[in-house]
């Protein structure tokens, strides 16, 4: 009992215990001796115990003391059939769980601002209409810019720097780093923890080389020295002052740059005629200014620039501001949202479970509804004492939920793909327990709202009269029940379906020969400062000095190197004019992606000659400069099958500044490889020979063909360099194999979801099945003894209860296929080599799920032939 | 229920609640006070009993009509639970008094006629 009621009780004893005693103490006064008119005060006042319940009566109940009452039965209810509660409990809490985790992603992507300030005024700056660069601008377009800074708070350049040599305090290593220029830091409105940003004179060519370090990098590497700003470091060989620390959980806004642990100085010139786009321009917006203005205002510039680099700059290109949370939203793609909207339709089919539960349960409840109907509850009130019900099992489902969840966040966290920016973030915060707390209380209402409206309007002289007839459920009530089912079929079909299609893709995937042997690779970089480094041949005599020592090692049976490996993501395009051969190529600019190699790269990865020569140790610095095309370039320019021996002249359209001293003599032709991703065709690539790499190479990736399992070897390659460059460091040790499956993280992570999530409704979904059909066989129990003892046979029972279930399977299937055709749209981008309308899975999957509820069926089937008809005609 | 009128006068339906808001309007009293005020200002005739009392003190004070609070008597030193007039039962007092004012007329029109024919 409430404290409240307490009190009012005690209020009330008290009251009337005064009134009698003042009654006493008036027949006291009139005369008459104590006890006597106490008697008297004890007769004229009637009754204390009717006194005090018809009082009672008059308090009514406050609407908190019927909840209390509401939650009190429902606990009670609960209690009392804890099998129901536990199975609706397990079916929510997972599908609760399930939405909660998916959501901590959405929250952490699409809902929380990006964590810097103000971010609704970052914005990446690039072009449209462009035929090259895409988002990435060159040092002319920036200076351009830079000169209308005026519309910006402020303007800066971000260059992929790859990986950086650290020298010192420890072992050498590699570390992810990006130059930035002067700007950026105030752009993203991040100032360092420790130290300061870079200084004007540090940002004007040939000023003193000034570094950032991460957290991460400081703590690991320098001990978190506090005095490490004002000291110098050595990166790439060269002395780079450290001027501050950025602090801890920081992450670069860029894409590729997330993980960086350093950042240099870009030191930006005046003016620049490379006309080759390598940077990221973001900005600041200034307040009030709109994408439209700034947009307008920066596009000015690019028409003069069109007129000075033809080839680089279109005619029709302009200035656009993307949003930097749309930005990297844009290569988060549309997965989590998918996701989302699937673990949804999980949690709708284990809602209808529930509500079928409930409302299989109520028909056992009729009677006692009806007996509290009859005693004046309101139906108001019924309906609300049942939602109590349902809404204290969804709570402890919720509760249960993010139990669930938190348990099953670091998995799924694994599994997110790199596109998906600030994974650190994702996290059960406040945003995420709100979530799940209306979750689970809009879970209630649904699952339960369905029964207690059904159960409450019950005709009372029917329930009661029926109660002892027995057997007969309301058809309409049936009705519902099997309505219920088929959503629940019709949704699990389509998770079934998206599943299938994305599960064929990623085994599609995995199919594709991608015209190389990943198997037995071992892949690692090495990048040769340029101070020690300066000139080619001094790099490549380097590079092939170490070849040799590594092809000793037991166990190694061909040692290569080359630019980048095989699915390395967003290399860069070169444009390339043909000298000679048809006028028609004249004045024309070819597109095409290269790669530096040395003579070994296509015998280690497998790749055929297809006709012409291979290249030689000869092809150097120095002799006639050729190259090597893949087949699609072959074909594309050379349709007519004479490519080689033609010339081609690298960069020659991008203006003087960018043109190769000669033009290349193509001679030979190899197979096509999938150079971008494993889903996109093989783009048209140049081999260029190291020796004759332009721009001198000091970065390259070798790629060692083992005997057994490649990682295996890493100790001893370090063992060779350690022998021939102590300060040089290996990066990225990889197996091709690992850098194979790497590339397929966005596929999978939709894939293995997406999957879990339709075994989950399946398997709901044929819970649900079964309960509907095992139920009706009970109710049925007395028509099924009649028929039997018409002469049914026990084969005809059996098809009448499985035909009953075929057919809801049936409907919710043409339901599921119908939704299934506009919603399987939605993954287009995501398949490959499989259409979502494929008919093959929508048939295949359809049958698979009409199998998977006929076996639902079979048991309640089976229990309905052994029904004795005498046992069934006596019962009741 | 007609056998039931004897010599006492049976209350009508929500007359009790007039009769409490009218005793309270010379101030705040307790339920024993409230019955006392009722018999005399009744000269006995009106005799409310406890069981009905109660239920309506405190059903009126559901509706927020009347107030309580437990309160030292004036003339003794004890609290007693003290009810009194809100703003709400003072309004609801006005209503009822017309209406009461307007029935008890209509009776009396009815009744004088047929001593008069």
């Amino acid at each position: 009992m409430s404290d409240r009621r307490e009190k009012k009780e005690n209020d009330l004893n008290r009251e009337l215990r005064d009134h009698l005693d003042l009654e006493t103490e008036k027949q006291v006064n009139a005369g008459l001796p104590e006890k006597e008119a106490r008697d008297a005060a004890r007769r004229d006042f009637g009754n204390e115990t009717t006194v005090k319940e018809s009082t009672r009566e008059a308090w009514g109940w406050s609407s908190l003391e019927r909840f209390a009452q509401d939650l009190r039965y429902g606990l009670r209810m609960i209690r009392r059939n804890p099998g129901f509660a536990a199975v609706a409990v397990l079916t929510l809490a997972l599908g609760i769980g399930a939405n909660t985790a998916i959501f901590s992603i959405v929250n952490s992507v699409f809902l929380r601002p990006l964590p810097y300030p103000e971010s609704n005024r970052m914005f990446l700056v690039g072009r449209t209409g462009n035929r090259i660069g895409g988002i990435s601008v060159s040092l002319p377009i920036f200076l351009a810019w830079k000169e209308k800074q005026r519309l910006f708070d402020s303007l800066g350049l971000a260059v992929y720097e790859g990986n950086v040599t650290l020298n010192g305090n420890g072992d050498p290593e590699q570390v992810p780093a990006y130059a930035i220029s002067q700007e950026i830091l105030p752009v993203i409105k991040i100032q360092p923890a420790l130290g300061r940003n870079f200084q004007s004179e540090e940002a004007r060519p040939g000023g003193p080389k000034a570094a950032i370090l991460s957290d991460t990098l400081w703590r690991r590497k320098y001990g978190s020295d506090p005095n490490i700003v004002g000291q110098t470091i050595t990166i790439n060989a060269a002395q780079w002052l450290v001027v501050g620390v950025m602090p801890a959980l920081f992450e670069f806004p860029i894409p590729f740059g997330r993980d960086s642990q350093v950042w240099l100085v870009f030191q930006t010139p005046a003016s620049n005629q490379n006309p080759s786009n390598f940077a990221l321009c973001i900005g600041r917006l200034g307040p009030g200014i709109t994408t439209a203005q700034a947009a307008a205002v920066l596009s000015e510039p690019l028409t003069g620039l069109h007129d000075q680099y033809p080839n680089m700059i279109g005619a029709n290109e302009r200035a656009h501001l993307i949003l930097m949370r749309d930005f990297l939203n844009r290569r988060a793609g549309t997965a989590p949202l998918l996701l989302f909207g699937a673990v949804g339709f999980v949690l709708l089919i284990g809602c209808a479970n529930v509500a079928n539960l409930l409302l299989a349960r109520s028909t056992s409840r009729q009677r006692e509804i009806a007996v509290r109907a009859a005693l004046g509850a309101s139906r108001w009130r019924l309906i609300r004492q049942m939602l109590t019900e349902s809404v204290l099992l969804a709570m402890m489902s919720g509760l249960a939920g993010v139990l669930v969840c938190v348990a099953s966040l670091k998995f799924i966290i694994a599994l997110v793909p790199a596109s998906i920016p600030h994974t650190g973030a994702i996290q059960v915060d406040a945003n995420v327990l709100g979530f799940a707390l209306l979750l689970s209380l809009l879970t209630g209402v649904i699952f339960g709202l369905v029964p207690a409206v059904e159960t409450s309007g019950v005709q009372l002289r029917t329930r009661l009269k029926e109660g002892t007839a027995g057997g007969g459920s309301g058809r309409g009530r049936g009705y519902l029940r099997s309505s219920l089912v088929v959503a629940e079929v019709a949704l699990s079909l389509v998770l079934v379906i998206g599943a299938s299609l994305l599960f064929q893709s990623l085994f599609g995937l995995l199919r594709v020969n991608p015209g190389f042997d990943s198997h037995n690779v071992l892949t690692f970089g090495v990048s040769l400062p340029s101070k020690q480094f300066d000139t080619g041949s001094k790099a490549i005599a380097f590079l092939d000095n170490f070849s040799t020592n590594l092809a000793s090692l037991p166990g190694v049976k061909r040692v290569s190197y080359a630019s980048m490996t095989p699915l390395f993501a967003g290399a860069p395009d070169i444009l390339y004019s043909v000298e000679g051969g048809d006028p028609s190529f004249q004045g024309k600019a070819f597109d095409a992606g290269f790669r530096f190699i040395n003579p070994d790269y296509f015998q280690t990865l497998g790749i055929p000659l297809v006709s012409g020569r291979a290249i030689t140790s000869a092809d150097a610095s120095g002799t006639e400069p050729v190259v090597l095309v893949n087949e699609t370039m072959a074909r594309a320019v050379w349709p007519k099958g004479n490519a080689i021996g033609q010339h081609i002249w690298i960069g020659k359209p991008m203006g003087p500044a960018s043109t190769e001293p000669a033009p290349r003599r193509i001679v030979g032709i190899v197979g096509d490889i999938n150079e971008a991703s494993l889903a996109t065709p093989p783009e048209e690539t140049m081999y260029i020979p190291y020796g004759q790499a332009f721009g001198g190479r000091n970065d390259a990736v070798f790629m060692i063909r083992t005997a057994q399992e490649p990682l295996g070897l890493t100790p001893a390659v370090r063992e060779v360099l350690r022998g021939i460059a102590p300060t040089l460091p290996l990066s990225t040790v990889k197996s091709l194999d690992d850098i194979v499956a790497e590339s397929l993280t966005d596929q999978r992570f939709m894939t293995i979801l997406l999957t879990l999530f339709g075994a989950m409704a399946l398997l709901i979904a044929t819970v649900g099945v079964y309960g509907v059909i095992s139920y009706s066989v009970a109710q049925r129990t007395h028509e099924i003894g009649i028929r039997v003892a018409l002469g049914a046979s026990r084969g005809r029972i059996l098809n009448m209860v499985l035909g009953q279930g075929l057919l809801l399977a049936a409907v919710g299937s043409a339901v599921g296929l119908v939704a299934s055709y506009w919603l399987t749209k939605l993954l287009s981008d995501q398949l490959y080599g499989v259409r979502a309308t494929d008919p093959k899975t929508l048939i295949g999957v359809t049958i698979v799920l009409l199998a998977v509820a006929m076996m639902a069926c079979w048991i309640p089937a089976r229990r309905a032939t052994r029904v004795d008809p005498i046992v069934a005609l006596r019962y009741e | 229920m007609k056998e039931k009128y004897k010599d006492r006068i049976e209350l009508l339906q929500g007359t009790l609640d007039l009769m409490i808001l009218q005793a309270l309007r010379g101030g705040p009293q307790h339920g024993f006070g409230i019955s006392t005020l009722i018999r005399t200002r009744s000269q006995e005739a009106l005799q409310v009993p406890t069981g009905s009392l109660y239920p309506a003190l405190h059903r009126l004070e559901t509706r927020k009509w009347i107030s309580s609070s437990w309160e030292m008597a004036k003339d003794r030193n004890r609290e007693f639970k003290f009810y009194s007039l809100t703003s709400a039962g003072r309004k609801q007092l006005t209503r009822e008094e017309s209406k009461w004012k307007q029935l008890a007329r209509a009776i009396a029109r009815m009744m004088r006629p047929a001593e008069e024919a």
